[in-house]
């Protein structure tokens, strides 16, 4: 089997995974900014990293401008989780956190790294929350974090990431708009995770699958 | 086998580990504080624990740390602070008075939730860690990278702005004025017969002449006014926040002012006068392209129309066949 596939229930279990955690995302965001978060169904998939700027640009559309910031993370899981911001995305995050006026670029990157930390963190921690809730192997479900850091600013989806620079062969792909009331806000989570990442998940979909 | 340990481990490690480590509860009260941070700030624990940070440290930026740590009691999830946004939290000294570069402390600090039984956290602890080293490998890095950059932006005869730096700019500021409305204008001009300069009094003379012709164009731009060499005998100048209208005036300044003094070479006079089209964004405008295309029009017509002159573009310039 291609090691980029998963079987329809692998998906789904997974899906069903990130639903929670990605919810618990979203509450944590709304909780930060004290506004009332929507977000879509989480979409996921396994793609090959060479095809990775091509999927983000289908993301985010090819010409949109959007900044990203990048998060280490390590322990059950390894890998690093990228959060892309759609350009309109980071005035109203400014407005909403009580910024008047202009932000500058190190308060508008404080901004965007603190809340790519929130969805970060809390995405994967729910992920583990939920991990331990049917397993007992591998360990416990723990991860550390590292500094998150700014990737780029307003740039074409298409130059986030030279692929070619990529020494991870796969990249777990979740796309989840948030959308607080009437305004532009949207984030896109994605994660790069090394092969033995991959087959990772995959046991541990596998694992939930068979608990329930 | 394993003897009873002579110390508790963990407390002489968060007490003599090399970063500095230590707790506030809810009310901000320090509940742990190491040496790393007593060293630093030259307040021991016995001083600082059981009191309130804000109150020991009256210093510190406290609306913004206490959002800071509230995220963290709130959201019960870790929060990162760099020294690329803020350079410190605590202003120590740093361990570098020879080697230097810095007169302070960079710092990078974690915060964490310290969560009990039932999963909320009680507690957060804070690690603060030197990224001095970092900090001044980095600000060296970013200041060579600076130097670079601005040597590949420049022309290398006049020291103005080069074509490709140009573009960037012209690129950027439309982007800018398509953002936040406003206007700007793009002059392009040529040095009138510049090559029967060259071949008249050789190219010294005619090096001469683009740099006696730069330097007082120069002297006449507003701060924020850009001027480039486009190329050869070609310039261009970008001047923000002006409308067509105040572009006109002031190229005609440039020009009268070019045309009235002849450039002294080797005690050889030699007349130069310019030629200008100018023009503005405008909102409808496709893309920066357009503003060189529509300049160069205006530019042909001048040279077309006798040269030593201004134009500014208009829609009916496009028909004219008025290339030279």
């Amino acid at each position: 089997m291609n090691p980029s596939m998963l079987t329809t229930d692998q998906r789904d279990a997974l899906q069903e995974l990130t639903n929670i955690a990605m919810g618990q995302a979203g509450a944590s965001l709304a909780t930060l900014l004290d506004e009332f978060v929507d977000l879509s169904v989480p979409r996921i998939r396994i793609v090959e990293v060479a095809d990775l700027p091509a999927a983000l640009a289908e993301l985010v559309g090819k010409n949109n401008l959007v900044s990203a910031a990048r998060q280490s993370f390590y322990g059950h899981l390894r890998g690093e989780a990228i959060v892309i911001f759609g350009e309109p995305g980071c005035q109203a995050l400014a407005d909403l956190m009580g910024f008047e006026g202009d932000l500058g670029e190190q308060g508008e990157t404080e901004l965007l790294l603190d809340v790519a930390n929130v969805l970060c963190g809390a995405c994967l921690g729910g992920m583990m929350e939920q991990i331990r809730n049917f397993t007992d192997t591998g360990g416990p479900a723990e991860l550390s974090f590292s500094m998150p850091s700014l990737m780029a600013r307003q740039v074409t989806a298409g130059q986030l990431i030279d692929s070619k620079r990529v020494q991870w062969s796969h990249a777990l792909l979740l796309e989840v708009n948030f959308t607080i009331k009437n305004r532009d806000f949207i984030a896109h989570l994605t994660m790069l995770m090394p092969e033995e990442g991959i087959d990772k998940i995959r046991a541990i979909v596998d694992e939930f699958l068979e608990a329930f | 086998m394993n003897a009873p340990p002579l110390f508790n481990l963990a407390e002489t490690v968060v007490k003599w580990v090399d970063v500095g480590i230590f707790v506030l509860n809810k009310n901000f009260e320090v509940q742990l504080w190491n040496n790393f941070m007593a060293h630093h700030s030259g307040r021991l624990a016995e001083e600082v624990v059981g009191k309130s940070l804000f109150e020991a440290f009256p210093d510190l930026p406290k609306p913004w740390f206490t959002k800071k740590v509230n995220s963290v009691f709130l959201l019960n999830n870790f929060a990162f602070i760099s020294w690329e946004h803020r350079p410190y939290l605590f202003r120590f000294a740093h361990n570098r008075p020879i080697t230097g570069g810095a007169d302070h402390m960079y710092q990078n600090c974690m915060l964490l939730p310290l969560k009990a039984e039932h999963g909320k956290a009680e507690a957060v602890c804070v690690v603060v860690f030197d990224a001095t080293d970092t900090a001044i490998a980095q600000n060296l890095l970013k200041e060579a990278l600076e130097t670079i950059s601005e040597i590949s932006n420049r022309d290398g005869l006049t020291g103005i702005y080069n074509r490709r730096y140009l573009e960037n700019r012209l690129s950027s500021e439309f982007d800018r004025a398509r953002r936040y409305g406003g206007t700007f204008s793009m002059i392009l001009f040529d040095l009138d017969h510049f090559k029967k300069v060259n071949d008249t009094y050789g190219h010294l003379a005619g090096d001469k002449v683009l740099v006696e012709i730069t330097r007082r164009v120069k002297e006449k731009l507003r701060s924020s006014d850009v001027i480039g060499r486009y190329g050869g005998e070609e310039f261009v100048l970008i001047l923000p926040q002006t409308p067509l209208d105040g572009a006109h005036q002031f190229g005609e300044r440039l020009r009268q002012m070019i045309a009235a003094e002849p450039v002294i070479f080797n005690d050889i006079s030699i007349p130069v006068t310019i030629s200008m089209g100018a023009t503005e964004y405008r909102a409808d405008m496709p893309g920066y392209a357009a503003l060189t295309h529509q300049s160069d029009v205006a530019l042909y017509v001048s040279k077309g129309a006798g040269r030593n002159r201004m134009t500014c573009y208009a829609p009916e310039l496009e028909a004219a066949d008025a290339k030279p």
